[in-house]
Parts: C-alpha cells; sequence; structure tokens
C-alpha cells in the first residue's frame, strides 16, 4: 500500500470528498480536539513554559495525529472534507526524508533533522520582513541586502507583497500582484548579488498562487532551489489558491514550504487544544500538501493567540505550546520543522530581542531543524524592519541550539517575566519599534551606534545569564 | 413553575449550550403565559452574556460562543411563534451584516467578532470570508441593517474597506449604514482615512464601537 498521490488527494479536494458546512466542520474540530485533550491528559502549564516532559510531548503527538485522522481537512472552495484512514496516514509518514535541500553553490543548504537536546547547530536560518510595507525598488533591496550581509542568514521569506507595483495600490488576487510578485523576486536576487552571495535561497509568499508562478524562472527568478509557501488555514483548512501553489511547486520541482500553527482561542479551544490542532496542522501538511514528495520543509508557525483583549504571539501560553508542539514533531517524525515568530513589539526594540530569546527557546532544544521567516511585529506599520533583528535572529539561533531544555525554560521564563506585562490592548501588543532607515545608515548599511548598543547590551545580558554565543 | 425558576432554566440551558433544553425551557415560559421579551432579555440573553464575559476573561473560546448562541436561537424559534409581531426586533440592540473582505479567506476573527456581537444583543448576518462589497450592501438593503462590518487581515486587502465606502457613497447609502471596520493590519488611521464611521481593534473593542454607532443614530 501507497499513501494517496497528490492526485488523489486533489479530486478528494474537489471532486469525492464529503460535503458539509463550514461551520459544522469548525465545531466537529472543537468537540473532536476537546475529547482527546481530556483522553490524553494534556494540561496548560504555565509555570513551565518549555516543558522538559517527553511523555506530555507523545501524549500531544498521539492526540494531534488522532484528531487529524478523525476530522481530515477542509477545503473552503468546495466545501469539501479530505478525509483519510488510518494505513494511509501512516503511509505517508513512510515518505518522509527528513532532508531538504536549498540554495545553490556556496549557498547550498542541507537541512537534516535534529533532536530534542540535540545541540548540533540549526541546518538553516532563514531572515525575512514580514508584512510591512516598503517603497518598491531601491529601499527595498538595501532592506534585504542588510539581511543577506549577516553571515548567520541562509536565505529570506519573501513576503506578503509590498502595497503598490509600478507605482499603483496592489489588491490581493489582483493582476498587480502579479506584476510584483515578479518585480520582489528581482530585487530579492539583485540584494544578494550585492552581498556576495548569489546563491541564496527564499520563498516566495505572495497571496495568489499565479504571482508566485510569475516569478518562476531558474536563472534570474525563483528557482527550483527556492520555494513557495502554501499555508494551512486555522484550523486544517485550505482552498484552491493554497492547493494550486502546492501543484505547481510540485510540477516545477521547487521547494513546498507549507506555513502553519494554531491559533489559542481559535476553533480548538485553549492552549492546550491549539496544541495539538497545530500538530494535526503539521499532520495535514504532509497528507494534504505533500511535503514528503520532492525537497519540502514546513514551518510549524508559533501558537498565536486570539482573544478579544489582543492577537498576539509570544506570549506564555504560545511558547508553552510551541515547545510541546516542537518536541512532539521532533520525537516522532521525520518532518523537517522550522520555527517561525512573530513579536509583539518592533524592530530596535529591547522587548522585540527578548521576544526572540522565549521564541527560540521553546525551537531549537525542542527539536527544530531551524528557523525562517524572520520576525515582524504583529502589527503592521510602513518600513519595520531590519538587518539588525535578523542578526539577533541568527546568533541566538545557533545559540540556543547549543542549550538544553531545562536551561531554556529557566531563561524563556526569565524573558516572559521582562515583557509578557507590556503585551495588553492598550499598548497595542508592544511598543512600535522604529524604522529601517532610523536603524541603519543607509549609505553605509551600518546598524547606527544607539541601536547596535541596545543590540550588544542584551547579548551581554544573555551571556551573563549563561547563554553563549 | 414561577417565572424566576424559569428565567434560570432558560439561562442554564444556554450556558450549558444545550439547545434542547433551551427550546424546553422557552416551551415551558409560553405554557407560563411568561411575556416572550421577557424570556430572551431577562432569561436566555443573561446566559449568553456570561458566555460572553467568561470568553473576554479567556475561560471559553470561539466555539462556546457559537454553541451558546445556538442554543439561545433554538429558545428563540419556539418563542417567536408566540410573540406579538415586531416584538422581537424590539429585543435586538441593532442589525449588523458582517464579512471579511474580498480577496481575503481569513474568517476567524470575523467569527469571533459576530459571536460578540451576537451575545451583546445585536442581531447579526454574517457573509463569511471573501465578501464582496456590493454583497455587503445588498445584504444589509434587504435585512435592513444598521452596520456594515468589514474586516481584512492581509494588507493587501485592506483596500477593498475603502470600495465599501464608496460604493456606499455611489449608491447613495452612505447615510443610510453605519461602517465599521477591523482586523489584523488595520489601524483608527486607515479607518479615519477611508471615511468608515468606526473602528475595532479587537472583538471587545468591536462590540463597543457598534454600540455607539447605534446610539448616535
Amino acid at each position: 500500500m501507497t499513501a494517496p498521490s497528490l492526485w488523489e488527494v486533489l479530486d478528494r479536494a474537489c471532486n469525492t470528498g464529503k460535503v458539509v458546512a463550514a461551520k459544522d466542520f469548525d465545531m466537529k474540530v472543537f468537540s473532536v480536539a476537546s475529547r482527546l485533550v481530556k483522553e490524553h491528559g494534556i494540561r496548560y502549564d504555565p509555570e513551565t513554559p518549555v516543558s522538559t516532559d517527553d511523555g506530555l510531548a507523545d501524549d500531544a503527538w498521539r492526540a494531534g495525529l488522532e484528531l487529524f485522522t478523525e476530522v481530515g481537512a477542509y477545503c473552503m472552495n468546495s466545501g469539501r472534507v479530505i478525509g483519510f484512514d488510518e494505513s494511509e496516514v501512516k503511509e505517508g509518514f513512510k515518505e518522509l526524508r527528513g532532508e531538504a535541500v536549498v540554495g545553490e553553490g556556496a549557498e547550498r543548504r542541507v537541512l537534516r533533522l535534529r533532536d530534542v537536546d540535540d545541540g548540533s547547530p540549526p541546518s538553516i536560518v532563514c531572515g525575512g520582513v514580514i508584512e510591512s510595507n516598503f517603497p518598491e525598488g531601491e529601499l527595498f533591496v538595501k532592506l534585504y541586502q542588510s539581511i543577506a550581509q549577516e553571515p548567520t542568514i541562509d536565505g529570506f521569506y519573501v513576503g506578503p507583497p509590498l502595497q503598490s507595483s509600478e507605482g499603483r495600490l496592489v489588491r490581493s488576487g489582483t493582476p498587480l500582484e502579479t506584476h510584483l510578485g515578479t518585480s520582489m523576486v528581482s530585487w530579492v536576487r539583485e540584494a544578494t548579488r550585492r552581498a556576495g552571495r548569489p546563491g541564496m535561497h527564499f520563498i516566495s509568499a505572495c497571496t495568489s498562487a499565479i504571482a508566485n508562478v510569475a516569478a518562476c524562472d531558474s536563472a534570474e527568478g525563483l528557482r527550483r532551489s527556492d520555494g513557495i509557501v502554501s499555508t494551512i488555514m486555522p484550523e486544517l483548512k485550505t482552498d484552491y489558491e493554497n492547493l494550486n501553489k502546492v501543484v505547481y511547486s510540485h510540477d516545477y520541482g521547487c521547494v513546498k514550504h507549507v506555513y502553519n500553527g494554531g491559533m489559542i482561542g481559535g476553533w480548538a479551544g485553549g492552549p492546550e487544544g491549539a496544541l495539538i490542532v497545530s500538530i494535526a496542522n503539521a499532520v495535514m501538511a504532509v497528507m494534504v500538501y505533500r511535503i514528503g514528495v520532492g525537497s519540502s520543509y514546513n514551518a510549524l508557525g508559533y501558537l498565536r493567540a486570539s482573544t478579544p483583549n489582543y492577537s498576539a504571539f509570544v506570549t506564555r501560553p504560545c511558547v508553552w505550546g510551541s515547545s510541546i508542539g516542537s518536541q512532539a514533531l521532533s520525537r516522532n517524525t521525520k518532518i523537517v520543522n522550522t520555527v517561525v515568530a512573530m513579536t509583539n513589539a518592533g524592530p530596535g526594540t529591547e522587548m522585540q530581542l527578548q521576544e526572540i530569546v522565549a521564541a527560540l527557546c521553546a525551537s531549537m532544544p525542542c527539536g527544530r531543524e531551524g528557523l525562517s521567516q524572520g520576525v515582524r511585529r504583529f502589527k503592521v506599520k510602513p518600513l519595520l524592519g531590519s538587518g539588525l533583528e535578523n542578526r539577533f535572529w541568527g546568533e541566538v539561533g545557533y545559540a540556543m541550539s547549543r542549550v538544553k531544555r531545562d536551561f531554556a525554560n529557566h531563561l524563556a521564563e526569565e524573558m516572559l517575566s521582562r515583557y509578557e506585562h507590556r503585551v495588553t490592548r492598550d499598548s497595542d501588543g508592544g511598543p512600535e519599534g522604529h524604522t529601517f532607515d532610523e536603524i541603519y545608515d543607509l549609505a553605509t548599511l551600518k546598524p547606527r551606534k544607539q541601536f547596535q548598543e541596545l543590540y550588544d547590551g542584551v547579548k551581554r545580558e544573555l551571556e551573563d545569564m549563561g547563554l553563549e554565543f | 413553575m414561577k417565572e424566576q425558576e424559569i428565567l434560570k432554566r432558560l439561562s442554564d440551558a444556554v450556558l450549558q449550550f444545550d439547545s434542547e433544553a433551551a427550546a424546553d425551557a422557552a416551551r415551558a415560559s409560553v405554557a407560563a403565559k411568561m411575556n416572550p421579551v421577557r424570556a430572551i432579555e431577562e432569561g436566555l440573553a443573561v446566559g449568553l452574556r456570561v458566555i460572553g464575559d467568561k470568553f473576554e476573561a479567556g475561560e471559553l473560546w470561539l466555539p462556546h460562543l457559537i454553541l451558546g448562541a445556538e442554543a439561545m436561537e433554538a429558545a428563540i424559534k419556539v418563542l417567536e411563534e408566540h410573540m406579538p409581531r415586531g416584538a422581537l426586533e424590539s429585543t435586538s440592540r441593532g442589525t449588523v451584516v458582517i464579512g471579511t473582505v474580498e480577496g481575503d479567506i481569513h474568517d476567524l476573527g470575523l467569527r469571533i467578532v459576530a459571536s460578540m456581537l451576537r451575545a451583546n444583543g445585536f442581531k447579526v448576518y454574517d457573509l463569511g470570508c471573501n465578501a464582496r462589497s456590493l454583497d455587503l450592501i445588498q445584504k444589509a438593503k434587504e435585512v435592513d441593517a444598521d452596520i456594515i462590518a468589514a474586516s481584512s487581515l492581509m494588507t493587501t486587502t485592506m483596500p477593498f474597506m475603502r470600495d465599501l465606502v464608496e460604493a456606499l457613497e455611489s449608491a447613495g447609502l452612505r447615510d443610510r449604514f453605519k461602517v465599521l471596520v477591523g482586523g489584523g493590519p488595520v489601524s483608527k488611521e486607515w479607518a479615519k482615512a477611508i471615511g468608515a464611521d468606526g473602528y475595532g481593534k479587537d472583538a471587545s473593542e468591536a462590540v463597543k464601537a457598534a454600540k455607539q454607532l447605534v446610539q448616535k443614530e
């Protein structure tokens, strides 16, 4: 027996899956997740942001696997459930090779599996600036050059699209976005050339499939050693746009980069439900997006909290769930799994650096293979992003890969205690931060003194706490 | 059965997300000749408000809000048959047509806001995600809404909010409906720039803004 082919999966999504109302699917996710949380005895423990409990990680894995097997995935366009039986899921996991290859020449990187408390360096560190809008052309090139010149950075996440194309407003799914997809890729290529690293890989995250497809070109555009991002929507949902990205990545032969996570306060309920649905989403990446076929890797997004009071990322329950989700997948699968973190505070602030440390505490000692997508401030303002927080992302990623979970738990507790009270509705999550041109001298592309000093100060403090760089 | 007992049964049924028990309690209130408006306002709505408060406190989650609202709906269906014409409308704080704008398939925040509005006494028509401006307006006309609420989770779908306001203007309907906007990248400044009437940073603020908008009318 073999796992259902991609074509069979698409047939289920488009033609043969059972048609159900979206609300009924959502409520089934909730009822099954609630039952499985109880059955597997999973309980949120705010005292231990980074869990060291192997048994809990394995329980969470089984609960997530059972959730996916019982509920399946949902295609929002067709209203069909993409279901699998247990034996099909088992076969799907056999396809995972635990390896992915990206980039070219001197920038070629091989992503390999890491264990919990592994001690080996991350196999990839991707940077990027997510969401914040930049002007087209030169400033965008300089932004990515400031990241590409960082030696710890191996590649980029590029997207979502900027807000203008040829000076015209860009709307999602429109022809101007299609053109912009190509333009953004050409600017990123230029940035890597200027940094002397033309082989660097990137993953393209335009919202429409056609904008990513249009950017593909084996020489100057999106190469086969690059990737296209396909997203799993909360929870366990996909749509034709994302399936189109999966199909094209499969046919073109580029990297499939799947972004998924879990939402605290969403369809799966609280932190415990969000934890197991995040694992179920990763199972969906294997079965529906077929990351076991070709050179692909998964980005298990940080758990995100969505409550009426705030929508936030690196909070205590998010760190807790992400630490266990990382361990569950590392201990039980061959999924190549990278970390994504979105911060509440903006660039050039101490709080953002503290959030990065907390996010990586729940990732690198917990068995994630690498880092992808850089960091972003959740509440989006223009020009918020620079090479400096990407440098920190990479440096701390390497440092955290050498520590064990118990130290990571201690460090995460320390970081959280410093900023979690600032993640409030009134603060809009945290300080907005500084713009690229405030943080960098654009002529030299070096960080300005005050931001470099802030960076060095936080790093020194981490060293005093026992983190070795 | 005493009226106080029936009111508690109605409230408890909603709190326990039990549609059958809610319908049974509604039948008991009809048998006791209780004023249906009172059954809603002092029974069912009390239960739903408690769920809303617990949701805000992080003790309950979105699916609980939906299940509570479903229990309330089941009871209202029973009560409706015994209500004088127009009485049901008097129990509503206002009518909202809501959707995530065109090109945007993020629906979680939308569902939270819709549920919170329901918990706070609004009648809500939820058009889901990828809702075209013209469809939102058409529905608002059809149900004589007070507010059109639109959400966006992407910077590249925010411009469709501006379209909504412009479409209302060109149809000569701008004064008839209030426009409320929100979502991840949406800010107060953006709301002001496109000429929206209200902005909600999150679900609680959206409810607060909706209440203010219907009061102003």
